[in-house]
């Protein structure tokens, strides 16, 4: 069955776009990823315009990251003073990133950035992961217990100026780094479309030294109202939320990570991560194939609305 | 005496130019409006209409066209700069169809010579348009062009095909133009013209608006209109949504 996407001007299969929506969100509830990353540029390979792939998937994130983040907030697992104060950068970045992406259109440059910005973190983040699924199932094959990770020594950002202490975390740190980092993540998913967790997370624990019970709680936490405000200046300054599209892969996702959580809890972690790292770096080679290869027509069309 | 020859001419051109203005087509839409809804995934139109043969004889060839509103558009060209195709020139070009249809009984070449397409504004090689930004050269500005159609064409949104008008026994005709899912709205223009050796001996216009309607259409109107409202709507749904299957999965 068709469905015509009023602001990707696009007919699309409804249930193509559930699916995608469920098989994301299978693979986000299984590994605790938000997802955005695989969404949107699968988004653009089924031909949606890359901006409005971006806002619309930050509309679609809202509810996932509610979905997850109420499981959280049952279990007092979320800092919300921590989440309120990379809320502020958050936000500021938000708003910068749409300002920037707004700028970009008019240069006709939007779909560039958005690609190079995909093939730079999913190549990245892609390798990481696999390099440490391989060697978790090496040292798994060996027989030797994984070694987690220990945080090393205080870094020096923590003891800057405005420093403040979040019960929660049983932390007292300066309010400069969590601001940078969510101006950043902000940023990020105001220019990709993605949460942005997959930053976040990591910073919360290797930079924050956040203890690990509270992170993805809080990172879902503030999640919610950073994608909430990109879908809003997204709205406003580029009009380029499809409420439709986004609705279709609400709809899938939040079913798909529902079943996805509950695999992941049955299914054997190792392999599947290496997989998830597999198709993180299927996905940002096509992209970089698609910059490097000769397109087919050098030439690209945008309407300006009714001339003279 | 002169005086009276030119009357006298005047007189035997008469008919003439009264069946000069006789026009040999009757012409109608199977639809007067086309509405786009949500399920919308392009449609076909017919246009169709009868021929009066008594002064002319048959014709040698009918041409509709479907014309769509005017707009402006910015073509970029991609080009190859540290390894990578990135968007560099950029080409303002207008006035131009949105949607743009030719279709006919024979190829138009064979129907009416170039400079009477290019007067009478039939056919996509007919199309021109003004460079509205910066500077290019004739060619570079033609090739704009041409990539313009191309990507129209690519889009089902300029169609040009000569197979497209079947003339009935002589006095009947009907045109089929697909109207894909992704055409513009507004207010479109059809043309139908008859052509005899060269000529044109008979032709009719008439207009067919295009809207969206239905929950797209205030969906689209809403998100230009009031972008603030849309984006809230879109944020609470997400909420209720995210929030609705939380519970609903936890109860099971």
């Amino acid at each position: 069955m068709q469905i015509y996407l009023p602001i990707a001007e696009m007919s699309a299969n409804i249930m193509t776009l559930i699916g995608m929506g469920g098989l994301v969100g299978f693979m986000s509830g299984m590994f605790g990823v938000g997802g955005g990353f695989l969404m949107t540029p699968l988004l653009i390979f089924i031909g949606v315009p890359p901006a409005v792939a971006v806002a619309s998937e930050a509309n679609q994130i809202v509810a996932s990251s509610v979905s997850g983040g109420l499981a959280y907030w049952q279990r007092r697992a979320i800092d919300v003073q921590m989440g309120l104060i990379l809320m502020i950068g958050g936000l500021a970045g938000a708003y910068s990133g749409v300002q920037l992406f707004k700028l970009l259109r008019t240069l006709g440059q939007v779909d560039l950035v958005i690609a190079v910005s995909y093939v730079a973190f999913l190549g990245v983040i892609g390798s990481l992961m696999l390099r440490e699924s391989i060697q978790v199932l090496l040292a798994a094959r060996r027989g030797n217990p994984v070694q987690a990770r220990r945080p090393g020594q205080h870094s020096w950002v923590l003891g800057l100026p405005f420093r403040m202490r979040f019960r929660r975390s049983k932390l007292y740190i300066s309010v400069i780094p969590p601001i940078f980092i969510g101006f950043f993540v902000g940023m990020m998913s105001a220019i990709m479309g993605v949460g942005g967790g997959f930053i976040m997370v990591p910073a919360m624990i290797y930079i924050l030294r956040m203890p690990t019970n509270v992170v993805i709680g809080t990172s879902l936490f503030q999640i919610i109202f950073v994608t909430s405000a990109v879908t809003i200046f997204h709205a406003v300054e580029n009009q380029t939320v499809d409420i439709v599209l986004a609705l279709l892969l609400m709809i899938g996702g939040v079913i798909g990570a529902q079943f996805g959580a509950y695999a992941g809890q049955k299914l054997r972690g190792e392999q599947l991560r290496a997989l998830l790292a597999l198709i993180v770096l299927g996905v940002g080679l096509r992209l970089l194939f698609d910059l490097i290869q000769r397109p087919d027509e050098l030439y690209s069309l945008t309407r300006l609305g009714v001339g003279g | 005496m002169i005086r009276w020859f030119g009357l006298f001419l005047l007189i035997m051109a008469a008919p003439v130019s009264a069946a000069k203005a006789a026009n040999v087509l009757v012409t109608d839409i199977s639809k007067d409006h086309i509405s786009i809804r949500s399920n919308f995934t392009g449609e076909s139109l017919l246009l169709f209409g009868a021929i009066d043969t008594s002064i002319y004889g048959p014709v040698d060839g009918i041409v509709v066209t479907l014309r769509g509103p005017n707009e402006n558009v910015m073509l970029r060209k991609k080009q190859k700069q540290f390894g990578i195709w990135v968007n560099d020139a950029a080409y303002k070009l207008g006035p131009l169809p949105g949607f743009y249809a030719v279709v006919s009984s024979q190829p138009l070449s064979a129907l009416v010579p170039f400079d009477e397409q290019r007067a009478r504004g039939i056919g996509t090689e007919s199309l021109q348009a003004n460079l509205l930004n910066g500077t290019a050269g004739e060619e570079e500005k033609s090739e704009a062009l041409a990539a313009f159609i191309r990507l129209k064409e690519n889009d089902a949104l300029f169609d040009t095909r000569s197979d497209r008008v079947e003339i009935i026994s002589e006095k009947l005709f009907r045109a089929e133009i697909n109207l894909p899912a992704g055409m513009p709205v507004g207010r479109y223009v059809t043309e139908f013209f008859a052509f005899k050796n060269g000529r044109l001996i008979g032709y009719q216009t008439g207009e067919l608006p295009v809207d969206i309607v239905g929950a797209g259409h205030i969906l689209h109107e809403a998100a230009y209109d009031m972008s603030l409202l849309y984006g809230i709507a879109g944020v609470v749904m997400a909420l209720l949504m995210g929030w609705g299957v939380a519970v609903l999965f936890r109860r099971q």
